[in-house]
């Protein structure tokens, strides 16, 4: 269920989600949040088993957090989605797979980035991305809508009209949209 | 029991494994901005044999050296070469010199938290990272030290003395490699084979030098 989108332009890069979690046929809940910070300037998008993607976002600010002070300074988005998919990958080869498609959103000192994690720890990047049941009406949207040089205004526009047209025709996504744009700029010294 | 501490409040097997360190060959490391060096002397014991490998290839951007039991200092160098290489498989990054040399020292004061025995030698870290150069020393106990010059092994003070008179921060790389057999050799009263080991900040890649004779 749920549609998540990511883009990424020349000044930053834009995260969009529904607000909706079902439970089988049912809406389980009508408000739900499915972008979480992982810093200032890193975002994840979840789609899925929302117990197993709010885990993985505390693992890995935990993880990022005790890397960064050990080392003097933070991961870049890279870096992130890198150590995302390791923990997924290793749960799948383990029997204990996560069931979740995370969208991955950050600037840093190289600009704005945008990763797709799936459930098997396959890792994939391109100018958009979009997960969950909604995500092929979403892809849609953004396949017609996108350009190379958007500005960060456009991109947030497009994100959410990906998603409110994902909710006009999957049962599984709706209820409103959150969106969140990260500027380039964030970073300060490395990364 | 001397496995425990003493009462004067000291491990007698750390300070046994820091005496067999300086029973090892005169081992350097010298750092600026822009570049580290290593250097050690590997002295062939007896005729017919064959220099023993002393500067170490860790990871692209990290070499190491060591002094003491030379199946330590090995055991050691396989230690850092392995995290660096699990730091490459999570995080797709090479590992920056902070945490592989907390690593290091981590794995080395486990060894003096029970009654088994301490590695039997010091380690030389050079690297570059996104932070910039690093020169580090690691030594039995699990004590890391960071600065611009170390020296480690058989006349290791009077060697320290000789960089730390002809250290500049602006030492060219010839410059720095002539001061650091300069010292080795000043310290052990003659000519000796010494291997070097640079890595640079430009290129954040550690190479061996061919031995120099």
């Amino acid at each position: 269920m749920t549609t998540t989108v990511g883009i990424r332009t020349s000044e930053g890069a834009v995260l969009a989600a529904d607000k909706r979690a079902s439970k089988g046929f049912f809406i389980g809940a009508k408000g739900v949040q499915k972008i979480f910070a992982l810093d200032e300037k890193t975002a994840v998008a979840i789609a899925g088993q929302l117990s197993d993607a709010e885990y993985l976002v505390s693992l890995t600010k935990a993880e990022r957090r005790l890397l960064a002070l050990r080392r003097g300074y933070p991961l870049n988005v890279r870096e992130t989605t890198k150590l995302l998919s390791s923990i997924i990958y290793s749960g799948m080869k383990s029997y204990n797979p996560f069931f979740v498609e995370l969208v991955v959103a950050g600037v840093d000192k190289e600009g704005a980035h945008v990763y797709t994690n799936d459930m098997s720890g396959a890792l994939t990047s391109e100018p958009f991305m979009s997960s969950g049941s909604g995500s092929p009406v979403a892809y849609g949207v953004l396949e017609q809508g996108y350009r190379a040089d958007m500005t960060l205004d456009e991109a947030k526009k497009l994100g959410e009209a990906a998603v409110r047209a994902a909710m006009e025709r999957d049962p599984g996504s709706g209820n409103g949209v959150d969106v969140l744009a990260l500027p380039n700029g964030l970073h300060t010294g490395v990364n | 029991m001397p496995f425990f501490y003493n009462t004067d409040g000291r491990l007698i097997q750390v300070d046994s494994a820091l005496q067999a360190v300086s029973r090892g060959s005169t081992t350097i490391g010298l750092k600026t901005k822009e570049f580290a060096v290593l250097s050690s002397q590997v002295r062939p014991t007896r005729a017919l044999l064959d220099a023993a490998e002393k500067i170490f290839v860790v990871d692209d951007h990290l070499g190491a050296t060591g002094s003491g039991y030379i199946g330590d200092v090995n055991t050691l160098v396989d230690e850092v070469r392995v995290a660096a290489q699990r730091h490459r498989l999570v995080y797709d990054t090479p590992i920056d010199v902070t945490t592989l040399s907390r690593g290091l020292s981590q794995f080395l004061h486990a060894f003096t938290m029970h009654p088994v025995r301490p590695f039997g030698a010091s380690v030389i870290l050079a690297g570059a990272d996104e932070l910039g150069v690093h020169l580090v020393q690691v030594d039995p106990s699990g004590t890391t030290f960071r600065g611009q010059g170390f020296a480690i092994g058989k006349d290791a003070d009077p060697a320290l003395e000789a960089i730390s008179q002809g250290y500049r921060p602006d030492l060219t790389v010839e410059e720095a490699l002539a001061l650091m057999t300069r010292a080795i050799e000043g310290a052990n009263g003659g000519k000796s084979q010494i291997e070097h080991g640079v890595v640079r900040l430009a290129t954040r890649k550690f190479e061996r030098l061919p031995l120099a004779t």
